[in-house]
């Protein structure tokens, strides 16, 4: 279908010149300041696991499945987690509906790069869907996978059954269910360079994306360690330049890392109370179950 | 004897609606549509040059693509999106736009029973915030048949599994009209009272089907009269801003 790709959004050449001149004297063309960074912000599901943020126009959607399987021989008391990406045609036209495309895979390897990190006992399958906007999928896309690891339950379960061999899995009405245990957030930032590395910006839009001769991914957290970089080819810049941006990254993780853990506080809340009140008031019906009160 | 629902609902009644449009900055027209817990969202891509090879070239295409929630495209998906495509193809007028494609994108953002007839309400909704010309809409609606014989509409996930049938019922909106007799008729019914898409699963018998093609219809009134009042509402905050 040539069709798609002849409504494939270019950039026009006026755009381009506007923004390199706009850069040149430090001005961006949303306003923000070089190094200032989009609204984040983050919704959650009614199931756990599910998270939806929001960076400015760009809506990324995280969901976290669990499954209980085999694992490897080598590594019998760790889980695995794997992240599917999909990019759905409701943020670009040109996405093809069924074949994640090159920059949907290398998205994925980002974020699954940085979350190894933490470890999670049981398996886990994570999917990442970006849709919506195509501005700047890294950081969204990290920052949803995040929450939802982070309010994600995995059911509770027990060996039990004849042989003491059985594991039974526990419905979630039976008994709470358990939340993964992460070990810390690494955050990802973006950075786009213009005019061969001598303008820096931070957090790109897809109009600035269109435009820039470089770009660089850095995953940092709050504790100031440096998780995964990202440095696919093109521009070469200086180093002088990538130490700058490593510091701009550090400093901001501190502030988004806070952002994302009120967030899950506060849904947490909200969750907690809800439970208080699971069932409806009738007069002539009965209620099921016990109700825990936490 | 009533049947006693697990939310308190009556057996005819719906789960609170909500609908939100223009929702999304790139696609030409979008919608959110959420039933009680079920939430769908839909984007429309307007009209693009040229139609796939076996389309019709003379008549406008349209294309749907349904995202789940989780997991890969099956089958299922599949025959939702032939379902909605060819509903689609039915309310819209396609001889405005000869030889193009207009692709309508469905993600699933949580499923709590009756996922289809949210699905094509969001749709539907997408397709007037994009501005594609329409006959008239299509508001979908799911009945189902518990086994003690009685009927429920919009049922929620846990209740669809525990029915023996159900069916998944669209038919055009109802109108509202100055003249008495404003209802365009055809062929001695008046056009509302028609049904643009059916399907059903489990058995139930003909009278069974029949009533709740009735009960169906009697709901779409009060899907109609939600579309109208949503669309004039934002219609009016539009005309504010401008």
């Amino acid at each position: 279908m040539d069709g798609r790709l002849s409504n494939k959004w270019r950039v026009t050449v006026n755009e381009s010149k506007f923004v390199e001149s706009a850069l040149q004297s430090e001005l961006r063309v949303d306003g923000r300041g070089l190094y200032d960074y989009r609204k984040l912000t983050i919704k959650f599901g009614k199931e756990y696991g599910s998270s939806e943020v929001q960076l400015g126009q760009t809506h990324v959607m995280a969901f976290v499945t669990a499954q209980l399987v085999q694992p490897y021989k080598d590594r019998p008391n760790e889980g695995s987690f794997s992240i599917f990406t999909e990019f759905s045609p409701m943020a670009d036209p040109s996405f093809e509906p069924v074949h994640p495309g090159e920059s949907a895979v290398e998205l994925g390897r980002i974020i699954d790069r940085a979350l190894r990190e933490s470890r999670v006992v049981d398996t886990e399958s994570l999917c990442v869907f970006a849709g919506k906007l195509v501005w700047n999928l890294v950081d969204a896309a990290n920052i949803a996978a995040l929450a939802a690891l982070l309010t994600f339950r995995r059911p509770d379960c027990t060996v039990g059954g004849e042989n003491s061999q059985e594991v039974i899995i526990h419905p979630p009405e039976e008994r709470e269910p358990l939340p993964l245990i992460i070990h810390h957030l690494p955050i990802a930032f973006t950075f786009g360079f213009f005019n061969k590395g001598s303008i820096l910006v931070m957090d790109p839009t897809v109009v600035e994306e269109a435009v820039m001769s470089g770009r660089m991914t850095v995953t940092v957290n709050a504790n100031g360690d440096i998780c995964a970089i990202q440095k696919p080819g093109e521009e070469g810049v200086n180093q002088s330049v990538i130490l700058h941006c490593l510091r701009l990254a550090s400093s901001r993780a501190a502030a988004t890392t806070k952002i994302i853990r009120e967030a899950v506080e506060a849904y947490n809340r909200e969750r907690s109370s809800q439970k208080v009140i699971r069932h409806h008031t009738l007069a002539k019906s009965e209620v099921l179950g016990p109700i825990e009160v936490v | 004897m009533e049947i006693d629902r697990e939310d308190g609902r009556t057996p005819n009644q719906l789960r609170p609606l909500a609908c939100s449009r223009n929702i999304l900055h790139r696609p030409h027209g979008s919608a959110s549509w959420s039933q009680g817990d079920t939430k769908v969202l839909a984007a429309v891509y307007g009209p693009k040059a040229g139609t796939k090879k076996n389309e019709n070239a003379e008549k406008a295409c349209f294309e749907v693509i349904w995202k789940p929630k989780t997991g890969q495209i099956g089958k299922v998906e599949k025959e939702y999106e032939m379902i909605m495509k060819r509903t689609i193809q039915s309310i819209c007028v396609l001889t405005v736009n000869p030889n193009t494609t207009t692709s309508v994108i469905i993600q699933v953002v949580h499923d709590d029973g009756s996922l289809l007839p949210c699905a094509i309400n969001a749709a539907c909704a997408a397709l007037v915030d994009a501005g594609i010309p329409m006959k008239h809409l299509a508001v979908a609606i799911c009945c189902c048949l518990a086994d003690n014989g009685y009927l429920v509409l919009d049922p929620n996930k846990l209740e669809e599994k525990k029915m023996t049938a159900f069916a998944y019922l669209v038919f055009p909106n109802t109108t509202l009209s100055v003249l008495p007799e404003g209802s365009s008729v055809a062929e001695g019914e008046p056009v509302e009272h028609g049904i643009i898409t059916s399907v059903t699963h489990g058995v139930m018998s003909v009278d069974d089907y029949f009533l709740c093609v009735e009960n169906g219809r009697a709901a779409t009134a009060s899907l109609s009269a939600f579309f109208r009042k949503n669309f004039q509402q934002s219609q009016k905050d539009s005309s504010k801003a401008g």
